[in-house]
């Protein structure tokens, strides 16, 4: 599903945020990514939705080669991944439900379709009675809620969260963990940037470790910290 | 695209001007005071140009005959003068009447001992156009008959004043409409900066570049038709109250027209700003856009 190969990021200042990186992905699998600050968690997500372009190396995702796609059409790449990030990312000025539609609208969705895959979405993520609710009148959970809903409604193939609990208390954080497993449990690939290291611990997934832009582990069933075993 | 994607982009237009009526407020403003201070400067020369033009189409040449020519001469050389190229009419002076104002102004001419009519035979010329004058008081000059041409003398300055003035308005115009574009264009490049996020998340959903420039050109369009509405109000009610009590000051203003009317002038303001506005969102999407 996602293939990073010998992949390198250099930015313009020199930094080197990812070193000679090469991670796959399988279809319908759950894994963290772990790491420090700086260690390249988030330039490595980033990659795959074409947020970044590597300086070497090829990444694919869902079978396109996303290294050198056109700009034109990163926008019908990202329609097939949904994003969830830290800050959420709702518009401020859209309150849930207008949030959601506007996902599927920007790619001409029917209205009748939209309405339903929202009702579907908002049902998922448990937040059908908050819809008419803008996103400063949520809570921080609330927030994280609509801004997954809206990451799946368009039934992406892979879900990105970078630091999706980041943001929130750890009873929040559980049942955000909770929804992701419930998401991949339907068969979506999951791929989770974390600082979490109770979460990561208790749900007992596939954890990638990332230091100073490599690939220092790659453990299934991992925890956050090395296992003695 | 299709009928609900156009559709779309349209509502999401109008959803952001409602959203961000602050931000709104500011660019429409903008709009409505730079359009205003560019179309005031416009009518001001415009006005200022038609009076200088009626000043100078009012120019004619004086042509004044010898003393002992009779009348039927004097028509001769009239209805000569009156064939040439640019000739636009010849006026046969009745000397008489002259002659009778003169003493009416100056009642002690008569004890002067002047005998009769001393005032010789003349025309009034008038050319086609103004800056023929010069050309045709040369050829009058060689007419027989013709003992002196006057009226060209301070065509040529008054010509060359108003060419100075109408380069003036010209290059002030230009100036100030730059200036306009770049004051407006600014104005929409910050609303467009506090939605920055907005444009971001857009993209991270999957958005074209298309479908996130329509609704914000859409935007900048709307912001420049409204602001040069707003700029017309202030023109037409401002230089109305500024006209009549500059009339009441200085009589010449009431001779003072740019020569626009109000649909004229509300065409042009709005077709610039609507423009202005386009171009101003266009180029300041295109830096949101880049990545």
């Amino acid at each position: 599903m996602i293939h990073l190969q010998d992949v390198s990021v250099e930015f313009n200042n020199g930094v080197r945020a990812l070193s000679d990186v090469s991670v796959s992905v399988g279809k319908g699998d759950f894994a963290f990514i772990v790491g420090s600050t700086g260690s390249g968690k988030s330039t490595l997500l980033r990659l795959i939705y074409r947020d970044l372009v590597p300086s070497t190396g090829t990444v694919v995702v869902d079978g396109d080669n996303v290294t050198g796609m056109k700009s034109t059409v990163v926008p019908f790449l990202r329609r097939k991944l949904g994003v969830v990030y830290q800050d959420f990312k709702l518009l401020p000025q859209k309150n849930v439900w207008e949030n959601l539609a506007f996902a599927l609208r920007v790619i001409g969705t029917k209205p009748r379709e939209v309405r339903k895959r929202i009702g579907e979405a908002l049902e998922l993520v448990g937040l059908a009675h908050r819809c008419d609710s803008f996103p400063n009148q949520l809570s921080g959970g609330e927030q994280q809620r609509a801004a997954i809903a809206r990451a799946l409604i368009n039934y992406p193939t892979v879900l990105i969260a970078d630091e999706p609990t980041g943001n929130l208390d750890p009873t929040t954080s559980w049942d955000i963990m909770q929804l992701l497993e419930q998401i991949n449990v339907r068969g979506t690939t999951i791929l989770c940037a974390t600082h979490d290291n109770q979460m990561v611990d208790r749900m007992k997934k596939r954890v990638i470790q990332l230091e100073a832009g490599r690939v220092v582990r790659d453990e299934n069933k991992g925890t956050y910290q090395y296992s003695e075993s | 695209m299709n009928l609900r994607n156009i559709e779309f982009l349209i509502e999401e237009a109008f959803t952001g001007i409602v959203r961000n009526g602050l931000m709104a407020f500011a660019s429409i403003s903008t709009v409505a005071l730079s359009l205003g201070v560019l179309g005031a400067f416009v009518l001001t020369a415009l006005s200022a140009n038609h009076f200088a033009a009626a000043q100078v189409g009012q120019f004619q040449l004086a042509v004044f005959l010898e003393r002992d020519i009779g009348e039927p001469q004097a028509h001769l050389i009239a209805d000569n003068i009156g064939k040439l190229d640019g000739v636009a009419s010849v006026d046969l002076r009745d000397r008489d009447r002259e002659w009778a104002d003169f003493k009416r102004q100056q009642p002690g001419i008569d004890s002067a001992g002047l005998q009769g009519n001393p005032l010789p035979e003349a025309v009034n010329v008038r050319a086609t156009a103004p800056d023929l004058l010069p050309g045709l008081a040369v050829k009058i000059r060689a007419f027989d008959g013709v003992q002196r041409v006057k009226g060209w003398e301070d065509f040529a300055r008054v010509v060359t004043l108003f060419r100075a003035l109408r380069a003036i308005s010209i290059a002030g115009a230009i100036i100030l409409l730059v200036t306009t574009a770049f004051v407006i264009s600014n104005a929409i490049r910050l609303t467009l900066y506090a939605r920055r996020r907005e444009i971001r998340i857009m993209q991270l959903v999957g958005a074209t570049n298309q479908t996130i420039r329509i609704p914000l050109v859409i935007e900048g369009i709307v912001f420049g038709a409204a602001g040069s509405l707003v700029a017309f109000v202030l023109l037409r009610v401002c230089g109305t109250y500024v006209l009549y009590s500059a009339q009441d000051v200085i009589p010449v203003f009431s001779q003072f027209s740019s020569g626009l009317g109000s649909g004229d002038l509300a065409l042009g303001l709005i077709i610039a700003g609507m423009v202005i506005g386009a171009i101003g969102s266009l180029v300041s999407i295109r830096r949101f856009l880049r990545d």
